[in-house]
This record gives C-alpha cells, structure tokens and sequence, in this order.
C-alpha cells in the first residue's frame, strides 16, 4: 500500500483539486455504461449455490420416511430456541423418529448450527430464501413443511460431506 | 487413625474402608462404573485403577483396602493411560448410539469418554452386534449392544431387591444380560436398575424418548406414593412432569425407589386436572370464579351451626394445607368434627422401602392440628353423622374419600353441602357443591411428615397460574431461562391451581380467620411458632434431605 | 382589449411555465434516481409504467397519502410556513428566466420569458436570498436539534456562497453592461460565451451554485449521517414533498442562470447565418437552451454522485479563502479585457 499522502506532500494540480474533480467524474462517468448486477427479483430468480444458508429442511428418504432420529442436537445446539424436537419409537430399524419436528422461522437465524451438529446429515440448509407468513403461527413450520426429498438438497449434503 | 495419601493429600479413614471410598468421601474422583456405594464390590469395569506405591501392578481402586501409610496416585501417567487403554476396549463393541440413546448426557461412558479417553479407536473392525431392543421386564428395556457388562443390575437384583432375576450369559464379546428362564427383571424396584446402569443399556419403558436430560429442569422434592417419602428429583420439561428419579437419602431410600412410587404418583398432575373454581348450579357442576366459589361457600358454611359442619383433612395434602385447614376448623368456626382418613393397606409393606401407609402425611396431618377436638367426631364418626344426619355439610381437603369404598360414595351423597379441595376430578367432586382447584405436591411450597417422623420438604416443579416459574425461584430449564413469556413453552400446560392453605385462608378471612400469608415458608413459620413438634425449624433447617422431629406418643407412626 | 389580450398572453405563458417547471421537476427526481442507478451499476425506478416512467407520480401520491406529522413542540405556525416560502420563491425565480428569442405569432411579437425585468438578475439574487428564510424558519420551528442545526448551517453557507455568486455575476454585468437577462444573452452572440471568455467565474459561479441549492458536496444542511435529515428532518407529507421540489426547482434555476449567465442563454452560435425561417430558428434556440440546461442539470446529478460531502470547516474555508478571491479576480480579469480590447 503506498504511503497515506499528508496535505504538504500533494502536488500542485492535487491541490488545485478540480483535476482530481475531473478524475472522479471520469471514473462514475465509465461505469454509468458498465454492465448492470440488478437481478430483477420476481421475474429472475437467484439460485443459490450449495453454500448457501436458506431455510432448514429435514432430508426425506426414497422410502418416505426422515432421516431424523430425534436426538434433539439441533434444538439443543440451536442459539434461538427455534427448533422443536419430541421423539418417539418406531419399529424401524433406527429406533426413535421425530413425532413432531418443529422450527420457528420467526426465532429462526439460519446459522446452520442444526445442519453442522447433526449426526445423520437429516437437517441440512436448503436454498429457500422466500418465507412469507402472513401470523406468527404460520411461522412455525412442522413436519410437512419441512421434509424435502432426498434429492432436491443432493448438492448441498455434497456440499457438506467436501467442506464441513 | 490410621492414614493413606492420594494424589498428594494426607486422609484419614477408618479401617475396612476401600481406597475409592476414602478418596470419594475426600472429594477426589475415581474413575468407575461397576463399583456402586450400596452394591457389593464386583471390580470387573477396571476403570479404577490407580497407582500405589511399592505395588508391582496397577490396581483396582474399588477392591484395595486402604491401609497405613499406602501412597496412591489417582492421576499418574501410568493410571491415566491404564484409564485410556480401558476406554478404549470399552469403547470397541460399544455402539456411536448416543443421539438415540436416552441416557445420553447423564451417562458415565459418555462423560468418561469425554474425560479420561484418546478420543480415536484404532479398531478398523466391524462391531459386534446384539439385539437392541429386549424387554426384559414390564418397565425396563435393555439394549444388548451397549451393555459393558458392569453387573450393577446383577448385583442390584441380588442384594437390594432381593429377587435373583439377572444374569451374565455367554462370554467374550458376546457376553449379555439375560433374566433367567423362566424369570421376568419384575421385582417392585426393577427401575432402579435403568439408574445404576452407567451406560445406555437399560431404559425405562415408561420414558424412553420423551426428553433429552437437558431439556428438562429437575427439582429437589420427596414422593408422595406412601409414608416413605422417599426423596426425588422431579423432571420437567415445558412444564409437564415426565419422570421421577430417586435421589441419596440415607435416611430415607439411600438411593432407591420403587417402581410404583416413581411411575403412579406424578401423572395426575399432566391430566384431568381441576381447571380453576367450580360451583355446582342447577346440578351442574360448572366453571367459575375465584371470588364467587369462595361467596358461595362462606355463605353455606355460615348458614349451619357449628355442630351441623364437619372438617376432613388430608394425609395426601402437605402440612400447611392441614394446619390451615385446622386453623378455619377449630379456631374461626369452631367446628370440633375434624380428622382425616387413612389409607393404610396392612401387610402391603416389604421390608425395603413400601410402607402399609398409602398417603405420604398422615403424620404430619396428624401434628398440624386434624384430629377431632374433645367431644368431636372421628372420620368413621363424621361419616356415620352424615349417615344419620347430623352433619349436613362437609369441607374436604385433597382426599378422594368417594372412592375409597361404595359404602363412602353413598355417604357423600347424602350430604346437604360438600367442598372439595381437588387436583384432578374424580369420584368426590362428582358429588361436589363446590371444587376449589388444588396444587398438586409438585406445584407448591410445602412439607410432609414421613412414618418415621421425618420433616421433608416438598418444591414446586410446574408452574400453575399462580406460581410463575421464574418468580417463585423455581428450577428452570434451558428454555424456560432463555425464552421469553410469549413462547409456546411459556405458555402452554399452566393449570389453574393454587395452594390449598392459600384457598382456605380467603375462605378463612371472610369469616374470620385472621391471617395474611403470603408464601408458604410464612404458614410454616406460623405452625413452628404454636406447634411443639416443628419448634425452631423453618425450610432452611430442613433443608434438602429433611429432619427428624420429635413425635409425640399420640401421633403414632405406622410403617 | 389589448389589455386582456396582453393579460391572457401572460397568464398561458405562466401556466405553460409552471406546468413545465413541475413536470421538469418530477422527471428530475427520476433521472437523479436513474443517474445514480447507472453510476452504481444498478437499474433504477422500473416498476411503475414504461422503465419506471411513472415513478415520479406514484411518489407524489405516496406522499400525499402520508400522515403529516408536527411535533409538539414545533411552532406550529412557523413550520408550516417553511416549506412554502421555499417553494414560493423557487417558483417565483422563474420569472425572469429568458428560454428563447422573440418571437411573432399571430402578429404580435411575444417575448418567451415572463417578465423581461431590467433588472432581472439582481431580482435573481434577492429571491435566492429569500429562500435561505424557508430553510432556517424549518430549522429553528421544528424545535429540533438536529433541524436547528440544519438550518444555522444552510443559512450561513449560502451568506457566504451569495457573495462569491455575486462578482462573479459581476464579471457577466460588466461585459453586458446590463441586469436584464434578454440584454445578458444577445451579448454572448456566436461563441462570445461568458464561459469561454472568463472561466474563472464560471467556475466560481458554478460551485455557489451547489452552494446555493444545497447539493453534493455542499448538502451539509441535510446531511443525514450527521444530522438525520438536516432542516427538514421533523417534516412529513405534502411538506417534506415541498422542501424536496424546492430542492429540484432551486437547480432547475440553478441551472437556468448559469445557462443565461455563462453558456449563452437560448443562444445557438450563429444560428442566424444558417438561413433558416424564423420560426424553425427561435424553435432551435429554445431547443438549444433546454438542451443547455439539461446538460448542466446532467452535471449537478453527475457530481452529486461522485463527489463526497466536504465537512463543514472546509466549506467555509472553500467559500471564504478560495471561492471569494477567485471571484475577485475574475471581476478584475474582466475588467482588464475590458481595458485592452475595449469589448
């Protein structure tokens, strides 16, 4: 990084300062023609890459079932008390399954603590970013809203096993 | 004395005393899992191991018997990678279930793996299976693949239940518990096995996935199943009583309950409570106010001469609740027809901890002041006075007298007016003119006189509408400290419930009781001011495990 | 007759002004927007009709649908008054303001400005004077800190920007040797520009000008990371909208005088050679005077836009220590030209 310049070390034309004016004008000038970033929202929509933080899903299996467990270390680890977890037993072969698996998108900051703690890789970050409710009620979503199919968050499990 | 160093300190110990015994009492810890204070000493987990001085090999800190001058040293290098190495055999078969298993966050290995493990196994093989889900008994699941094979429950079964139900089969890593053939894990304290268990292995039916440990908050209280009282922890979470576990009373239960006591005597307080005030009108028993259940009543009970009025306390109800009721009956309305039943099933006790004394207060209902003055009617007494009559109304504490027996129901029946105090509807308020909604003992401030004449403390773990949690200082869980009232959990399963005493006293003040108490701890004080047996004490005396008071031969205690 | 006559001249004049003057006004606040998207790579209003072309009235209504809020503690009165003293004199300006030769229509000879006043300019500056009152009555009525501060600002940057635009209009007075504006611009026939002919004051002129209208770099009285929103942040309604079309006005002005005063008025170089008729050459010189004002309105957004705020020592220093004296010397540049080549 050059050396912060101090008033006494400008030069003349510095000191004038319309070159430095001009300089500016020049500059904002060119990017009035630079291609645009606007992403016109409703009509274009951002697809996010795996990285991405959306809403938290449960990861539903071919068979239909979640991989859940209900061990209850996302609404431990959770840092707004947004996630609701009661277990129950199943006959399936991996014993306790979420009865009711409930997460406040009102508390909820989507920190990923619950897609970075869990053991089965069954609460993962989604790419849904469009939440809209129109009560507080709404706003907690169970089960029904929060299974997704296995593979619309392929790429983000992907994404975790690389990276995570 | 004579004395053995650990790690560094000088102790002293009495002879016989074994060194992990002497470092526990001296609050150093040792590494354990089969060794249990109460079971005999079986030294197979080897997680004890410590180093003594001028001994060749490591030894078990469980089975070496302190003597003169032994040097031992908890923490060497020696006894920590000895502790590593046993972890990680341990750690071989057993299975990565924790986010399934119950008794994750109080289980031993889970805390040990954290504490004294490598944290890596060098084991590439595949683990050994076993069967997950084996009911071995009516309340209690085992899990073949996490038993360590500690034989607590062995011993358990053996030396405190008395009834040989458990054993080891087969060997190697294929070694399992099994109930002998033919036998069921039934005995009245099989639960106490899922306690002692340090690991995953065994679980109670009745809890088995209902909650994380630390999801719930617990609280110090005494169970209320018989006259033991033996002393509990009360787990709640979103204020809904989920289990009762038993807690170190060596007076009382030293670590044991049973199975009866800690599954059948919290579930009422989840359901079919009695949801505020009820006045029966046109016949119906309906809904209603504080303040026109209380009218009502006083307006009955002033309507009768004393005579006409008899007074049931309750040994189900605490101290305070008795001796308030006590104090209406006797010193403002001058009722001399008080008492309470008892629930006594002789022959019903063992030995261990059941007593024949089915209510947890009989006693301390007793000391607070219900007994029928001079010249007044005893329960059976009362009971044949309404028979025939005389006693046309009838205030009833937390009692479900109706179902004791037909007999009593038909009696009830007769009656012209009846206040019940009640937790849940049942039988007796089936007949009630008016239903004043009761805490339940683990919504309420309050004590309790076990058979042996021991004071106990009873705390609230669920907050009605009139105990807010935070407010009445009461525990909290995770989320109860970290939500905000506007939360589900805040909100939700709060029951319409106050304190007996605290009923009886608005009663009592619009016919001329003249006391203004705010909190129990200020009953209690009023009943250790002019009640010999309680002289001197108050909460703080009494403290977590209780105290003896001196009981006179009148109250006479039953086991 | 000729009376009503001159009277109904007048007035549609004054009604094709204003309703120009608003409708330029509410297009600018769009092309500010705009302008500003473009510089920062974004797209701008395009919502509301054809690339947002509706954008302005849709504010105006928004506006006028919000709940005009006093504070308690306001003077009531005074408030109240303040945005409509700056707007009056913002419009009241145009009068003066030349945007095309003569012209004969229907035999009679209509001069396309409202008023050609002999003293034009000077009426000018006493009306932008005025308007420092609505400014600091805003300030001082809200009874607010932050308005308060807004308007002790503004009013001590124009008094010390006014004396700067003052001799450097000088200069253009002395080559005119007149205060009418018409006179103004036929003396800067051909490329006879004030601009080209005494760059000094057009720099001088240009710079009070931002002064004047409280624009970038010089918006100091509204600056919103200090003061909120400076004079007018206790404003609401129909009457924050008359502060912010005052803003816009002051630099339609703005711009109309440094058009008049510097860049040759509604003058096209040497139009009249061309042999056009009279009529396509008094469209063409209007036309070349909106095109004029336009490029200069251009300007102050693309400055705005690009230029930081100067912190509130170095306006005064600015206008004190560098505007003033440049301004001097551009009177006594113009002064010696006029000696040597006795224009």
């Amino acid at each position: 990084m050059p050396e912060k310049k101090r008033e006494k070390d400008l030069t003349i034309a510095e000191k004038l300062y319309i070159p430095e004016i001009v300089k500016g004008l020049g500059l904002t000038l060119k990017s009035m023609f630079r291609p645009k970033f606007t992403m016109e929202y409703p009509e274009v929509k951002f697809i996010p890459p795996a990285s991405y933080r959306g809403r938290p899903v449960l990861v539903q299996e071919e068979s239909g079932t979640e991989r859940c467990v209900a061990c209850g270390l996302c609404s431990r680890v959770c840092p707004s008390l947004a996630i609701e977890v009661q277990a129950s037993e199943t006959s399936l072969e991996k014993e306790r399954y979420p009865v009711k698996f409930e997460i406040n998108m009102l508390r909820c900051i989507f920190c990923g603590f619950c897609e970075e703690v869990c053991p089965e890789e069954a609460i993962v970050m989604s790419k849904d970013y469009e939440l809209v409710f129109r009560d507080r009620s709404e706003a907690i979503y169970g089960k029904d809203k929060l299974m997704v199919p296995i593979r619309q968050v392929e790429d983000r499990i992907e994404f975790l096993r690389n990276f995570k | 004395m004579p004395k053995i160093t650990i790690n560094g300190q000088e102790l002293e110990f009495k002879a016989g005393q074994t060194v992990i015994e002497v470092a526990r009492q001296n609050g150093i810890s040792v590494p354990h899992f089969c060794w249990h204070p109460a079971l005999s000493v079986s030294g197979n987990c080897r997680m004890c191991l410590v180093e003594i001085e001028k001994m060749p090999k490591l030894a078990i800190a469980c089975s070496t018997l302190a003597s003169d001058g032994m040097v031992v040293h908890v923490d060497s290098e020696k006894a920590v990678s000895a502790r590593n190495a046993v972890m990680e055999f341990l750690l071989i078969n057993h299975p990565l279930d924790c986010p399934v298993c119950d008794q994750a966050g109080e289980c031993k290995l889970q805390d040990y793996a954290y504490r004294y493990s490598s944290g890596e196994s060098r084991f590439e093989e595949e683990k050994q299976h076993n069967k997950k889900r084996v009911e071995l008994g009516p309340f209690v699941m085992f899990d073949a693949e996490r038993c360590i094979s500690c034989s607590r429950c062995i011993r358990f079964c053996d030396e405190i239940a008395g009834d040989k139900e458990l054993t080891f089969t087969k060997r190697g890593d294929r070694v399992t518990i099994s109930t002998y053939p033919g036998e069921e894990l039934d005995n009245p304290y099989s639960l106490n096995t899922t306690d002692i268990c340090p690991v995953g292995a065994l679980t109670s039916r009745d809890f088995r996935f209902k909650a994380r440990v630390w999801d719930m908050s617990k609280t110090n209280s005494i169970c209320t199943g018989c006259a033991r009282g033996c002393n509990d922890e009360i787990w709640v979470k979103n204020n809904i009583v989920l289990r009762l576990t038993p807690r170190f009373n060596k007076e009382v239960n030293s670590y044991w309950m049973c199975d009866e006591g800690r599954l059948n005597t919290f579930k009422f307080i989840n359901n079919q409570r009695v949801d505020g005030p009820h006045i029966r009108r046109n016949g119906q028993i309906v809904k209603t106010g504080y303040d026109e259940a209380v009218a009502f009543t006083v307006s009955q009970l002033k309507a009768y001469n004393p005579g006409e009025i008899a007074f049931l306390g309750s040994a189900f109800a605490s101290c305070e609740d008795n001796y308030m009721l006590a104090k209406l009956a006797k010193g403002t309305l001058h009722v001399k027809n008080i008492d309470f039943a008892r629930h006594l099933i002789p022959g019903s006790a063992d030995g261990i901890l059941i007593c024949d004394d089915k209510a947890p207060n009989s006693l301390g209902a007793e000391l607070s002041g219900v007994k029928p003055a001079p010249e007044g009617l005893n329960f059976e007494g009362i009971l044949e006075g309404i028979n025939s009559g005389k006693i046309k109304v009838l205030y009833c504490l937390e009692d479900d007298i109706a179902a004791m027996s037909p007999e009593y129901e038909n009696t009830l029946s007769k009656l012209d007016f009846l206040v019940v105090h009640a937790t849940n509807h049942n039988a007796t308020t089936v007949l009630a003119d008016v239903i004043f909604p009761a805490a339940a003992f683990a919504e309420k401030n309050g004590t309790m006189v076990n058979f042996q004449g021991r004071l106990q403390r009873l705390k609230p773990a669920v907050a009605t509408i009139d105990m807010d949690r935070s407010l009445e200082g009461m525990e909290m869980s995770r989320l109860d400290k970290f939500g905000t009232d506007f939360d589900k959990w805040a909100k939700k399963n709060r029951v319409d419930a106050r304190a007996s005493w605290k009923m009886l006293q608005t009663v009592g003040s619009l016919m001329g009781l003249k006391m203004k108490h705010q909190i129990s701890e200020e009953v209690f004080a009023d009943m250790a001011s002019c009640i010999e047996a309680f002289h001197g004490l108050d909460y703080d005396v009494i403290g977590e495990s209780g105290i003896k008071i001196k009981v006179n031969n009148t109250a006479k205690a039953t086991k | 007759m000729e009376l009503l006559i001159q009277a109904g001249i007048a007035l549609a004049k004054i009604l094709i002004v204003i309703t120009v003057m608003l409708l330029t006004v509410s297009y600018l606040v769009y092309f500010e927007r705009k302008i500003s998207a473009w510089i920062q790579n974004r797209r701008g209003p395009n919502r509301v009709g054809w690339y947002g072309a509706l954008q302005p009235f849709a504010d105006v209504f928004k506006l006028l649908l919000k709940e005009d809020i006093v504070p308690s503690n306001a003077n009531k009165f005074i408030h109240s008054l303040a945005p409509f003293i700056t707007l009056f004199v913002s419009f009241a300006t145009y009068a003066v303001i030349p945007f095309g030769p003569d012209i004969k229509l229907f035999g009679r000879t209509i001069q396309l400005a409202l008023a050609d006043v002999n003293i034009g300019v000077l009426y000018v500056l006493a009306l932008t004077s005025l308007g420092v009152y609505g400014l600091t009555f805003a300030g001082w009525s809200s009874g607010s800190k932050y308005s308060l501060l807004g308007g002790i600002r503004s009013s001590a940057q124009m008094i010390s920007y006014e004396v700067s635009m003052g001799f450097s209009i000088a200069g253009v007075i002395l080559l005119s040797e007149s205060l009418r504006p018409m006179a103004i611009v036929e003396s800067q026939y051909g490329f006879m520009w004030n601009a080209l002919i005494q760059p000094i004051g057009f720099i001088t002129i240009v710079v009070s000008a931002f002064a004047e209208t409280n624009r970038l770099p010089f918006d100091l009285p509204e600056a919103e990371p200090e003061l909120v929103g400076g004079y007018h942040t206790e404003y609401s309604s129909m009457k924050f909208a008359g502060f912010f079309l005052a803003e816009y006005a002051n630099m339609i002005i703005a711009s109309a005088m440094i058009v008049t005063l510097y860049l040759g008025g509604w003058q096209f170089p040497y139009i009249d050679k061309f042999g056009l008729s009279m009529g396509l050459t008094a469209g063409i010189q209007v036309l070349s005077f909106l095109l004029k004002m336009a490029l200069v309105l251009f300007f102050f957004i693309w400055v705005r836009w690009s230029i930081p705020r100067f912190r509130y020592d170095q306006l005064m220093n600015l206008g004190w220590k560098v505007m003033f004296p440049l301004s001097l010397l551009n009177l006594i540049w113009v002064a010696a030209l006029i000696m040597i080549f006795n224009i």
